[in-house]
């Protein structure tokens, strides 16, 4: 299975750590874990005090890096994990944006039941284009998950009556909820990371758990798993869901810090910066969406601020990636920590010459 | 039959032509490397607006087609020469090479060509008003459906008369084993790469003729060649006939009766025929 995933190596000594019944392993891991957990604590704690000292146009970006990280995670999840690349995510991350737009502010429907309404339709949507793509695998399933989004996107901009078209949605705006109101940008924020760091945690229960276990399973090998009783057809399709749930999440998370649902939103090129942008990060790693999904969104600020063409620029950054290494940020040092320090450029004048 | 629903079959026909040539490239393409090229609505776009800036230089429409076609077979050809060739084998590397090249020519078309709607106007000499069954219709577009039916047959031939065609299509089934018996199939490839390039490159110039190109039709494209392939079945010729024809006559009477819902009528033929056929109309399993 290796030679079709983008690098079988980091997976392998992943799994080494996760069976580590050695000792020597354990007082290893427990050596390493505080310093990951300091670490982390001090990022979160920056988090969480951002509104303290950063300007509103920080804050907007940390929203953006927040509502599409919920997206890379689905994306991540699916392809890391379960080895499936949809290209279907992006249409579920709308689904609920028009959900809550239609329900929520053409409706007025009130908070809890909008929004579970449209979890509830990504569920449902989710379940009938996972049947239909899930007994595929690979590139086919790629194509299948593309023209799905594709047809998505391409009916909430035929659609005029119901979804108003190329205009879409409008004046969503987000609401109190126990007397916190949170069209107050710092309080949107807060309640996004919160959302978010749950997200993270759920995520992470769900990779360690035997059903993740047995996803990897399915992701390596399809046929041995189903010869070990396995149903491997509702294992992939619980996973659909779950991913499409993350999106669903972000989604509604998008509309309300922009206000809006266009179809403009989930359009292909977001597809495929999304994808890219996980690719970028290092799909073998856990937080491989997270660093990809920061790191992107910033760079998506500076580059378009010193031009107009800045697809063009990330298509470019996209390119070479692929080309020289497939592992992402996360990939590159991994090696760098292995000793392999140089390997990248090795790489490069490989290729080159 | 009244007028009417002979003009929305012969409009179905039309767009049939335009669906062959852009979905049999891809799924010989496809069927043969296992790589689909996600750049080939971003190609149609392309060729499309190479074709417009040639014909709005020297106001020659025959010429456009052939800048169009040659254009993209030569930029097909050193894509794949320059990077698809590089990550060989693994088959997401080289899908997510071909979705950052479509982001990158879709953006640069927007830079030179702008947000405008652009076509070609067909040249009179080809597009006098025919009767047919009591329905006045333009000349051109039954020449649309000459041309496509013309490539069908230059498809076949080459696929069933030539040594190349008997080495894609055992590719088809086994590329290993071609491989083996001292095919060169890494330039098998490359000609069936430029070869879809070309169909894409005509198809470009065919459409923003009969349609427009405006910068977002490049994934519009994509999804009909997609829904092409994957109804008739990965690698099959056959099958990229009959699912153009089907969904042909799908989109021109969507179009007419729920152009609300035209892209959601799409839907329904590829999850049913996915339902009971996986790989499709006229493919094989893999």
């Amino acid at each position: 299975m290796s030679e079709e995933r983008l690098s079988g190596n980091p997976k392998e000594q992943e799994t080494v750590i996760r069976d580590s019944t050695l000792p020597a392993k354990n007082s290893n891991n427990r050596k390493k874990i505080p310093v990951n957990l300091i670490l982390g604590g001090i990022i979160v704690l920056l988090l969480i005090l951002l509104p303290f000292y950063a300007g509103p146009y920080t804050i907007t970006t940390f929203k953006r890096v927040i509502y599409f990280g919920f997206l890379a995670l689905s994306v991540r999840y699916l392809i890391g994990e379960g080895g499936m690349l949809s290209l279907t995510q992006t249409a579920f991350f709308g689904v609920t944006g028009y959900v809550v737009g239609l329900l929520g502010a053409e409706r007025g429907m009130s908070f809890p039941w909008a929004q579970l309404i449209a979890i509830g339709v990504v569920l449902l949507l989710a379940l009938i284009f996972g049947m239909v793509a899930v007994r595929t695998y690979k590139i086919v399933f790629l194509m299948i998950t593309l023209a799905l989004g594709q047809i998505c996107w391409a009916f909430a901009r035929q659609n005029t009556s119901l979804l108003h078209g190329w205009s879409g949605i409008h004046n969503i705006e987000p609401f109190s909820i126990l007397g916190i109101d949170f069209t107050i940008p710092a309080n949107y924020y807060w309640i996004c990371l919160a959302l978010f760091l749950i997200g993270i945690y759920i995520m992470w229960r769900l990779v360690k758990s035997p059903f993740g276990l047995a996803l990897n399973g399915v992701r390596e090998s399809p046929r041995r798993m189903a010869a070990l009783g396995y149903p491997v057809y509702w294992i992939r399709l619980v996973a659909f869901l779950i991913a499409a749930v993350y999106a669903g999440i972000g989604g509604i998370l998008m509309t309300y810090a922009n206000t809006m649902i266009a179809p403009d939103i989930i359009q292909m090129s977001i597809t495929i910066w999304i994808l890219l942008t996980v690719i970028l990060g290092g799909v073998d790693y856990f937080w491989g969406p997270i660093v990809g999904v920061t790191v992107v969104v910033w760079l998506d600020v500076f580059i378009s601020s010193m031009t107009d063409r800045y697809l063009t620029v990330m298509g470019i950054i996209f390119l070479l990636i692929v080309l020289f290494s497939p592992n992402g940020i996360l990939g590159f040092f991994d090696r760098a920590r292995q000793g392999e320090r140089f390997g990248f450029f090795k790489k490069i004048f490989k290729q080159i010459g | 039959m009244d007028a009417k629903t002979i003009t929305f079959i012969l409009n179905g026909l039309t767009q049939a032509a335009i669906l062959f040539l852009l979905g049999s490239g891809l799924t010989l393409a496809f069927g043969l490397m296992r790589v689909i090229n996600l750049s080939h609505g971003a190609f149609y776009l392309l060729g499309g607006y190479i074709g417009y800036a040639v014909w709005t230089a020297t106001g020659n429409w025959y010429l456009a087609v052939i800048a169009g076609a040659l254009s993209i077979g030569i930029f097909g050809l050193i894509f794949e020469r320059l990077m698809l060739s590089r990550v060989r084998g693994g088959d997401l590397p080289e899908t997510l090479l071909t979705v950052a090249l479509s982001m990158i020519i879709a953006d640069i078309c927007l830079s030179i060509w702008g947000g405008h709607s652009k076509s070609l106007t067909t040249p009179p000499e080809i597009n006098p008003l025919l009767s047919i069954f009591g329905v006045t219709y333009p000349g051109f577009r039954i020449i649309l459906m000459g041309v496509a039916v013309f490539i069908a047959l230059a498809l076949w031939l080459i696929l069933y008369k030539t040594k190349l065609g008997s080495a894609v299509r055992a590719g088809v089934d086994d590329r290993e084993t071609v491989s083996a018996l001292g095919v060169n199939i890494d330039i098998t490839y490359m000609l069936v790469f430029v070869l879809s390039a070309v169909l894409v490159g005509i198809a470009g110039v065919l459409g923003g003729t009969y349609l427009q190109l405006s910068p977002g039709s490049d994934t519009t494209i994509l999804t009909y060649s997609l829904v092409v392939i994957i109804l008739g079945g990965m690698g099959s010729l056959k099958g990229a006939v009959v699912s153009s024809l089907i969904l042909g006559q799908l989109l021109s009477f969507g179009t007419a009766y729920a152009s609300q819902y035209l892209m959601f009528l799409l839907f329904i033929p590829m999850a049913i025929i996915l339902a009971i056929r996986p790989q499709g109309l006229f493919g094989r399993e893999a």
